[in-house]
């Protein structure tokens, strides 16, 4: 187990590296140059040039390269082209409303996801079954912006029922930032109004970016019970007389959640894909809205802090996921 | 987690939602809410802000020397010096000085001559997108400031510098005189403490900085040092990207002032009595740039001027600005000195198609370099490119769309690789120098140089134009100049945007200027 | 973000092919695809000058002359939505190509070759596998610049190291069996082995997963095009009009509806044939969602 886990960090370290190392080879081949981004549309050559020596952009490639490895090293992530700020304390504005948003929307997706699926797979083909797989094809593929765009118009511009974009409300004041995670926040001190708004505003663009993986962890849910409830223990379960209820519940469910922990992972991909095309909309400041201006920017050195976070939480989570299937399954032996 | 707790949990949500819907009335008269696109916004120090974002913020934390009124840009009025006087220096030169009215900072200490100073040479050192107007514009140098006493300053300028335009310019952000007692401890590593402004203020304007939360809001609070503060004590600048999101909450009441509407959604909200609509004036001119360099597709004037034949200015304005822009074919835009609204060219496919004939340009193909986003009046570029395209098509130029990002587009532009580009220009000071010199005095690096048109009579009224003092004369010189870029130059000039800015019926008192100037303290909510 | 299944069924059968008619969802799905690529191939036939203007009919509703409104230009939507057809299925198809050439071949010479090379191979999968797939194009569309050549390079990029592990489970599962050691004791060579033996067995699983990725290429395409790093305007790609068209949801929803719910239907297509041909080809997984 432990061989295991040191093989598994050991391969994250060299992950790490290597998207740390795409990013890099990325920047070189941009043919714009970002010292005209940050300048802006009157600045003078002289000043241009004055801002590539300032920031390094003048040195040939591989020194730009060895400098950044170098401070990678020691957790220095170089600072942002546009917002001229150390990148680190920009993913650490940014990165609390994205983790939010993201755990609302799968907190979502686990919590429709899951009763769906289940209840498809107990009544299956009959329309119950249908109308969730139906959903869940049709969420799956929905482009989530227009579904953003949908929803605001709806629930906001013509019903008035949610707020629109943005975290909290303007006229409140928001608590001090303990954690950057709003909703928290305003638990901790203690401020229910705030965390009331903070909720309000949280609902659409959560339930939007859950959309899909609503879909996704539906389907996995029904198929992993499909197969669970056509084997001979729960077979045998139900010959013994126990109600149907508690069979699902006891056993089908508990074999079923090993194959649904292994979409975690690629639920967590699907998320800040979506988190991107989101954010925008909802007008969210987290990383996804932060990468899109980076990007636009040409600001790559905050581009790569991005995947890099994005990269790392990743493969951590994907690293929990199956040492967990170790712990859950002790017959899945690892070399 | 058991059963008993998920309950507590819900019940206690359901009562915040509920509680949440009661949102605090009393903040509301004296809070202002504007919601905006600010993700230009990089910074909010004085001496390095370069976007027009910038401005709002800026210009209601840090008071300048000198300011203009409202939106009348046609003279300075007093800012921070109570009065000033301009006299002639022993061995060439001007010299302005300025008498400092008694003012305080947030920080409580009182504005002397030596905060002007240390502001001033900070912002040469440190050398940022604005700095220009100092050290080129102005010709202003390290120890060109100087403080005779605590409430008198000098400001020695040499012989080729018009002090008036002087004037003008330190009228924008960069002319921002903080307090030196408390920036000056918070330089970190040699960063003349830009950091450190990000996250707090020093100024003795109307309003200071409480939080800058990135990508989400900016919030200004009253100064309680400031001597004739307004009825807003609280101001939040809202990041909203989308227009649609904008109006809507404006509808909704989350906020008071959207800056970002469509013209669409701005003809709707004329109508709309909880609305009011306000059409600011704007210095920026939406441009095609056409490379005239040797060799390069404009090089000859009559593809230029097929260009400027062809492409249906008067359908731009009415269909897809809906009124938002108006025609302006000059390259000094209406509101300055010397603006021309002569309309030279109106549209004639033929002629285009005859001219281009002439020139041996039939089947011309260019590439159309387009930026992203939204253009003048509030349009998207890709629309207005789209149209420009199809107007061009009708006379015969293949005109192939490149849109990209701005740093891409400026790199190209730079280095005078642009074949057909749309651009838009504004002056960096309220003064007809702020376009004349930079679009058609190609030595000034600038916007001429960038389409390779070098006319040596065009820089010469422009360095003459700049360097005059004489009102009558100046006009005299900008109205050659203006003609002859007009006819000669490398633009077709598609318009004079509008600003489109709608507000709440209950926000009074609002006043944008041609400069992106808002004086937030002169604002007032109804109840 | 599909359950990948192994499966060693020769191609077609008849008897597969009722089965997969038999399901509604698959019928459906074929229907909607075959619809699509028609439109593609008839485009010209079905509308208009996608990119026609007309400044005096802007905004328009859905009417006889413009069945599905017109938008800010006073373009046709239909003929837009029908012209972005082409787009999207180039841009699906061409991604699928790509990424089933290089990473089957990433994968082929890690499953032959084992040892360092397979170590390497993986690993770099890996890599790719850990970036966010849109941040990671929307890197490499930006730094490419904007074209719809770029948009294709960007969303392969993102698409190819699926292909490569999926290849690569089907050498070493092959690897094990015994026709493929007998083939080795009679000499043949690797690469004889693989393209002999392999490549046919494998091509179910790859064809089920190509048909995934059809539509999860579009999506993404769309996805990138709406965030402006897409195809050059006025080019109608599906993406880019919602994204142009976003603005005036209140005055004509149609004309961003209009596409959106061409992706939507498209990527819906895509996916239920690969359901319904996961579903012959692999009748264990027959029951699955």
């Amino acid at each position: 187990m432990l061989a295991f886990i040191l093989r598994r960090v050991g391969s994250l370290v060299f992950v790490v590296w290597g998207v740390g190392f795409a990013a890099f080879f990325i920047s070189q081949v941009v043919p714009a140059d970002p010292a005209a981004a940050a300048l802006g549309n009157n600045a003078r050559p002289a000043q241009v040039a004055a801002y590539r020596e300032k920031r390094g952009l003048d040195k040939p490639p591989w020194q730009q390269y060895l400098l950044y490895m170098r401070s990678l090293a020691t957790g220095d992530l170089g600072r942002s082209l546009r917002t001229g700020r150390p990148i680190l304390n920009d993913l650490r504005d940014f990165f609390p409303a994205t983790f939010e948003l993201t755990i609302a929307a799968m907190l979502f997706a686990l919590a429709l996801g899951i009763p769906a699926g289940i209840l498809a797979a107990v009544k299956q083909d009959e329309p119950l079954d249908l109308g969730v797989r139906t959903l869940a094809l049709v969420g799956g593929a929905t482009p989530v912006y227009w579904l953003a765009i949908l929803m605001l118009q709806l629930f906001h511009a013509k019903l008035g029922w949610l707020p629109g974009p943005g975290r909290l409300d303007a006229y409140l004041l928001a608590p001090p930032r303990v954690t950057g995670i709003l909703t928290l926040d305003a638990l901790l001190a203690g401020d229910w109004e705030v965390l009331g708004d903070a909720l309000r505003h949280l609902l659409l663009p959560a339930l939007v970016l859950g959309a899909f993986s609503t879909a996704l962890v539906a389907r996995m849910v029904r198929s992993a019970m499909l197969e669970v409830l056509s084997q001979d223990f729960v077979r045998t379960a139900k010959a013994k007389g126990l109600p149907d209820t508690k069979v699902v519940l006891k056993h089908a469910l508990r074999n079923a959640a090993l194959p649904v922990l292994t979409v975690l992972g690629s639920l967590l991909g699907a998320l800040l894909t979506g988190a991107v095309l989101t954010e925008t909309i909802f007008s969210w400041p987290g990383l996804g809205s932060y990468a899109t201006a980076s990007a636009t920017a040409l600001d790559f050195p905050a581009v790569m802090g991005v995947t890099l976070i994005a990269g790392l939480a990743y493969s951590v989570i994907n690293l929990l996921v199956d040492v967990l299937y170790v712990v859950f399954d002790p017959r899945i032996a690892y070399a | 987690m058991r059963l008993k707790q998920i309950a507590t949990l819900a019940v206690a949500l359901v009562v915040a939602l509920s509680l949440a819907i009661g949102s605090a009335q009393s903040a509301r008269q004296t809070t202002l809410v504007i919601g905006g696109d600010w993700t230009d916004l990089l910074t909010i120090d004085p001496g390095v802000s370069y976007e027009f974002s910038g401005t709002v913020i800026i210009d209601n934390i840090y008071e300048r020397l000198v300011k203009f009124d409202g939106a009348d840009l046609s003279k300075v009025v007093p800012g921070l010096a109570e009065s000033w006087e301009i006299a002639e220096r022993d061995g060439g030169g001007t010299s302005i000085t300025f008498h400092l009215k008694d003012a305080k900072f947030s920080t409580g200490r009182t504005v002397k001559s030596s905060d002007v100073v240390f502001s001033f040479e900070r912002a040469i050192q440190i050398g940022g997108p604005s700095s220009f107007l100092f050290t080129d514009v102005a010709g202003m140098e390290i120890g060109s400031t100087v403080a005779l006493d605590d409430k008198t300053v000098r400001l020695d300028l040499p012989a080729s510098i018009n002090p008036s335009i002087v004037l003008n310019l330190l009228t924008f952000n960069i002319g921002g005189v903080m307090d030196q007692a408390e920036v000056e401890p918070n330089f970190q590593d040699g960063d003349y403490g830009q950091a450190w402004l990000n996250d707090h203020s020093a100024g003795s304007g109307p309003y200071m900085l409480e939080r800058w939360d990135r990508s989400a809001q900016v919030v200004l609070v009253a100064n309680p040092e400031y001597a004739t503060p307004g009825s807003i004590t609280r101001v939040i600048l809202r990041y909203m990207q989308e227009a649609n999101a904008q109006r809507t909450a404006l509808e909704s009441g989350e906020i008071d002032i959207a800056y970002d509407y469509t013209p669409e959604a701005f003809q709707a909200a004329e109508s709309n009595a909880n609305l009011k609509t306000y059409k600011t004036d704007t210095f920026q001119m939406t441009y095609l740039g056409l490379n005239s360099g040797p060799g390069a597709p404009f090089e000859d004037n009559r593809v230029r001027d097929a260009v400027r034949y062809a492409v249906d200015q008067q359908a731009i304005i009415d269909s897809l600005l809906l009124g938002l822009g108006r025609r302006m074919q000059t390259i000094i835009p209406a509101g300055l000195m010397g603006a021309d609204s002569t309309i030279y060219y109106e549209r004639d496919v033929e002629k285009a198609k005859s001219l281009l004939a002439e020139a041996g340009a039939t089947g011309l193909t260019v590439e159309f370099l387009i930026p992203t986003g939204a253009c003048g009046g509030g349009i998207p570029c890709a629309d207005l490119a789209a149209k420009v395209q199809a107007d061009l098509a009708e006379a015969g130029i293949t005109a192939n769309i490149k849109q990209t990002v701005a740093s891409e587009l400026y790199t190209i532009y730079r280095a005078q690789q642009a074949q057909i580009v749309l651009a838009a220009w504004s002056p960096d000071y309220p003064d007809p120098d702020g376009n004349a010199t930079p679009l058609s005095n190609y030595d000034a690096s600038s916007i001429a140089w960038r389409n390779v048109w070098n006319n040596p009579e065009a820089g010469r009224l422009a360095t003459e134009g700049a360097t005059t003092i004489d009102p009558a004369v100046r006009a005299e010189i900008y109205g050659q100049l203006t003609r002859l870029v007009a006819t000669e130059g490398p633009y077709d000039m598609l318009y004079q945007p509008y600003k489109p800015i709608v507000t709440s019926a209950k926000v009074e008192g609002f006043v944008r200027s041609a400069g992106g100037d808002v004086e937030l303290d002169r604002i007032s909510k109804l109840p | 973000m599909t359950a990948r299944v192994p499966g060693r069924q020769p191609l077609i059968r008849n008897k597969a092919m009722r089965r997969f008619f038999r399901n509604p969802g698959t019928l459906v799905g074929t229907i909607l695809a075959v619809s699509l690529v028609l439109v593609a191939i008839l485009a010209p036939y079905l509308a208009g000058d996608p990119l026609a203007q007309d400044l005096s009919a802007r905004l328009k509703p859905p009417s006889a002359q413009h069945l599905l409104g017109t938008d800010q230009l006073g373009r046709d939507v239909w003929s837009r939505v029908v012209f972005g057809s082409r787009i999207s299925l180039r841009i699906g198809l061409t991604v699928v190509a790509a990424s089933l050439v290089i990473g089957g071949l990433v994968g082929l010479l890690a499953g032959i070759f084992g040892g360092v090379v397979d170590e390497v191979a993986m690993r770099i999968t890996d890599i790719f596998f850990a970036f966010p797939a849109l941040i990671l194009a929307m890197a490499i569309a930006g730094a490419l610049g904007p074209s719809l050549t770029n948009l294709i390079i960007a969303v392969a990029a993102v698409s190819w190291p699926y292909y490569a592990r999926l290849l690569r489970a089907q050498v070493l599962s092959l690897k094990t069996l015994d026709f493929v050691d007998a083939s080795r004791a009679l000499g043949a060579g690797r690469w004889r082995q693989a393209l002999k033996h392999v490549l046919p067995n494998a091509l179910t699983p790859l064809l089920v997963q190509a048909s995934f990725d059809v539509g999860g290429a579009i999506l993404t395409a769309a996805g990138l095009g709406f965030i402006g790093f897409g195809a050059q305007p006025p080019t109608p790609e599906w993406g880019a009009v919602v994204s142009e068209t976003r603005s005036f949801i209140a005055e004509a929803p149609w004309a961003s509806s209009a596409p959106a719910l061409a992706i939507l239907l498209t990527v819906l297509a895509f996916n239920l044939l690969g359901d319904g041909l996961r579903d012959v080809l692999d009748p264990r997984g027959r029951r699955r969602g």
